[in-house]
């Protein structure tokens, strides 16, 4: 009688994730329960619904983690929102104190790899990184010289209102995101996976879109990243 | 009792595993991790998986039964529509993540589902067969990543058929704005994923190429979510053949994705058209191809359209409760397979657009962390207790002892220790509305039961004529046959200048029809 695996995988882990692997042995243990506790073989269990988890099994192991005190990282807004309880919040952008400075004496406040090659731009940095202000702006319109600083390289959150900024910042993904191709087909001066360090809504900004296109098959290179310097 | 595999048909699965695996694998580490503020993405991918292992063997073979895999592939080259590179190249692979998943998780064990597996195995390799026919592969990766789809009678009304442009002008200035916004419109309307963009090509034009780029599902149709807000979208697929000069497509992948060298630039595209087409079409149909300035008329008006309907969809999805989005991007996962139903004539909205309850109870630990977690492990790492192998094994990409999908276990030939199938199809819901629209195809809007009457007894022109039979092979020795000019002349039924043409024409032919016709031949 072949066995569930719970111990006896030659050649299996642990998962590298800690939530993966809570809830993956978790749910192993409860199948083996039920199992031993059938006194059927394997295949008689395996598609023998009375035997099969509930959604109540999987609500009891969410708690077990849950009630250790964890807390899930948060990525879409929503989950946040429903259950503040579950999630941590999303943190904003930090300031070490410790930026450097270009030729010029201003501060370096982030770098980031460039989607493709553009001018030099200006403009004012706006954070859009929830509904709330996405709706805003759709309604509203999209303030002149916006340059928007976006934590989500996905190309659904702005959709309504990309084609409204001036530039873009994302502190995410690459420059083969859903973001990176939005931006190039619609022409606006972009760069991706943003590394930020002191920048606030409202700051003047000269983003240095003029950089080369990063290279998404090569190493990180420091050199090559564009860099966001605080005008005011 | 030994499963119903003979040992040749094993070798021949496990060996589709793997290659399966292993071209999952350089995809999802070659693109990019899926992320979005709006949606929880990787969550819903995650949920998406379970659905397919529970209900794809049963709705699969309910398609093969009303019309082959294979024959469904044949015919979807004729024409743009979600049976496409990118929805049939990840079909299996969404069902053995679903597997794998599962396995993880010690609820069943590589020896579980061997009738199903077999099933479902066998089927995607045929349709996947059928629909690469052109180049005999059977994934655009076999093929150094192209997507040689289409044969010469379609390519040559695409060529000949195609509207000049240059930078700055007005075509050239609507197609741009157009690719921007539909393909801004398709994150949108599918959640995130990039399932309602295609590519195929790069055909070779002269000395320069061709990529056919589609957009799949854009109007009132399956995805209940579009009811209402894109009422006033005309068409639900269209194809865009563009010709672009100083530019190699270097890579058309599995996914329908393209790069270029030099860089992809608008700048250097010197050509275009514009077609629709679906499951009930006669091939591709011109749409407002009679000269340049009414197709830039039409593509601004498209594009305004799309415009609109991204606005009024984002307010709608941007009001929905984290399920509803669960439920909205898992269906559009699940559902890569929902038009071979179409083509077949046997769609029906509840096997396609609901998440049944062995699905629905996992999702209590579907949270933000856990699903992007698991997913980074499943296709990404490859670090979960399933995926390992023997400490000697060596990864094709990435030489760890590890493969994404297992392969199924040769104990099935012998013995009792293999479970069949899991089960029927059960009962489904979902969070969202009901759909309540009819269906826009290219026959006009229509029922559900109107559309699949319809493709019962629809045979296109093409397939009439003999498509399935008389491919290039054939055509390079007997062009002159009657048959082959029914067939080409099928295919150009709506070409603006190779109308009644047939088969005999050369390359040089078609720049000799476009000068004639005060158009620049476009080979470079």
């Amino acid at each position: 009688m072949s066995q569930p695996k719970i111990i006896d995988d030659k050649w299996g882990k642990e998962a590298m994730m800690p939530t993966v692997e809570f809830y993956h042995a978790a749910i192993r243990r409860l199948v083996a329960e039920k199992f031993a506790a059938s006194g059927k073989t394997w295949e008689e269990a395996v598609v023998d619904p009375s035997l099969e988890l509930t959604r109540a099994d999987f609500e009891n192991i969410e708690q077990q983690l849950l009630a250790t005190g964890y807390l899930f990282e948060t990525s879409a807004q929503i989950s946040y929102i429903e259950e503040p309880n579950k999630y941590k919040p999303v943190q904003g952008v930090g300031d070490s104190g410790t930026q450097g400075k270009d030729a010029q004496g201003r501060l370096i406040v982030g770098t980031g790899d460039n989607v493709f090659a553009a001018k030099d731009l200006e403009g004012t940095a706006r954070f859009v990184g929830t509904v709330d202000v996405v709706m805003d702006m759709l309604i509203n319109g999209v303030p002149e010289g916006t340059i928007a600083i976006i934590d989500d390289s996905g190309g659904t959150l702005t959709a309504p209102i990309l084609e409204g900024f001036a530039g873009v910042v994302c502190m995410g993904g690459t420059i083969r995101s859903h973001l990176g191709i939005l931006t190039r087909e619609y022409g606006i001066p972009c760069l991706m996976a943003s590394e930020l360090d002191g920048l606030v809504e409202g700051d003047r900004i000269l983003v240095e879109y003029s950089k080369g296109a990063a290279n998404a098959y090569a190493e990180r290179d420091d050199a090559a990243r564009a860099l966001i310097v605080k005008i005011s | 009792m030994a499963s119903n595999y003979t040992y040749a048909e094993l070798l021949a699965d496990n060996a589709w595993i793997r290659k399966s695996s292993d071209i999952f694998y350089w995809q999802c580490t070659t693109r990019t991790v899926q992320e979005s503020k709006l949606f929880p993405v990787n969550p819903y991918i995650a949920l998406s998986y379970y659905n397919c292992w529970y209900r794809y063997p049963e709705l699969l073979r309910k398609i093969d039964a009303a019309m082959p895999a294979e024959e469904i592939g044949d015919r979807a080259r004729e024409v743009s529509t979600g049976v496409n590179t990118i929805m049939l190249g990840i079909i299996q692979q969404f069902y053995l993540g679903g597997r794998q998943f599962l396995m993880d998780m010690g609820m069943i064990n590589a020896t579980d589902g061997i009738d199903d597996m077999k099933f479902v195995l066998d089927f995607t390799r045929r349709v996947n067969l059928g629909y690469h026919r052109q180049n005999s592969y059977i994934l655009n990766s076999d093929d150094n990543n192209k997507g040689q789809i289409h044969p010469e009678r379609t390519l040559q009304v695409f060529e000949a058929d195609a509207l000049g442009c240059k930078p700055g002008d007005k075509l050239h200035n609507a197609v741009v704005r157009f690719l921007a916004t539909a393909s801004q419109y398709a994150f949108l309307k599918n959640c995130e994923c990039r399932l309602g963009i295609n590519n195929s090509g790069p055909y070779k034009v002269g000395n320069n190429e061709m990529l056919v780029r589609d957009f799949i599902d854009l109007a009132e149709g399956d995805y209940p979510w579009l009811d209402g807000v894109t009422a006033d979208i005309e068409y639900n697929n269209l194809t865009l053949p563009v010709i672009m000069k100083d530019t190699h497509f270097n890579i058309v992948d599995d996914w329908g994705s393209f790069e270029a060298t030099p860089s992809y630039d608008h700048d250097n595209m010197i050509a275009v058209g514009l077609y629709t087409s679906d499951y009930l079409s006669n091939g591709y149909l011109p749409v407002h191809m009679n000269n340049a300035s009414d197709l830039a008329d039409y593509l601004d008006h498209s594009r305004e359209t799309m415009a609109t309907a991204t606005s009024e969809l984002w307010k709608r999805i941007s009001g929905w409760s984290r399920d509803q989005m669960i439920d909205a991007g898992a269906l559009v996962y699940y559902a890569v397979a929902k038009d071979l139903a179409h083509f077949a004539g046997v769609y029906e909205q509840n096997d396609w657009m609901q998440l049944e309850e062995r699905t629905q109870r996992l999702k209590p630990i579907m949270n933000d962390e856990y699903g992007n977690h698991a997913i980074a492990e499943l296709v990404g790492y490859i670090t979960l207790s399933s995926q390992q192998n023997n400490p000697y094994n060596m990864n094709k990409w990435s030489d760890q002892p590890n493969d994404m999908w297992s392969a199924i276990p040769y104990s099935v030939l012998e013995g009792n220790e293999w479970t069949a199938s899991v089960g029927p199809i059960r009962s489904g819901s979902t969070s969202l509305p009901p759909k309540t629209q009819k269906y826009t195809t290219t026959q006009g809007k229509l029922t559900q039961d109107e559309c699949n009457a319809a493709a019962r007894k629809f045979v296109s022109g093409p397939v009439a004529a003999g498509s399935k039979i008389y491919d290039d092979s054939w055509i390079k020795y007997n062009y002159a046959s009657p048959e082959a000019n029914n067939l080409y002349k099928a295919t150009q039924e709506n070409s603006r200048l190779l109308k009644g043409k047939g088969a005999g024409l050369s390359r040089a032919d078609i720049d000799a029809i476009r000068i004639a016709a005060g158009e620049a031949p476009l080979g470079g």
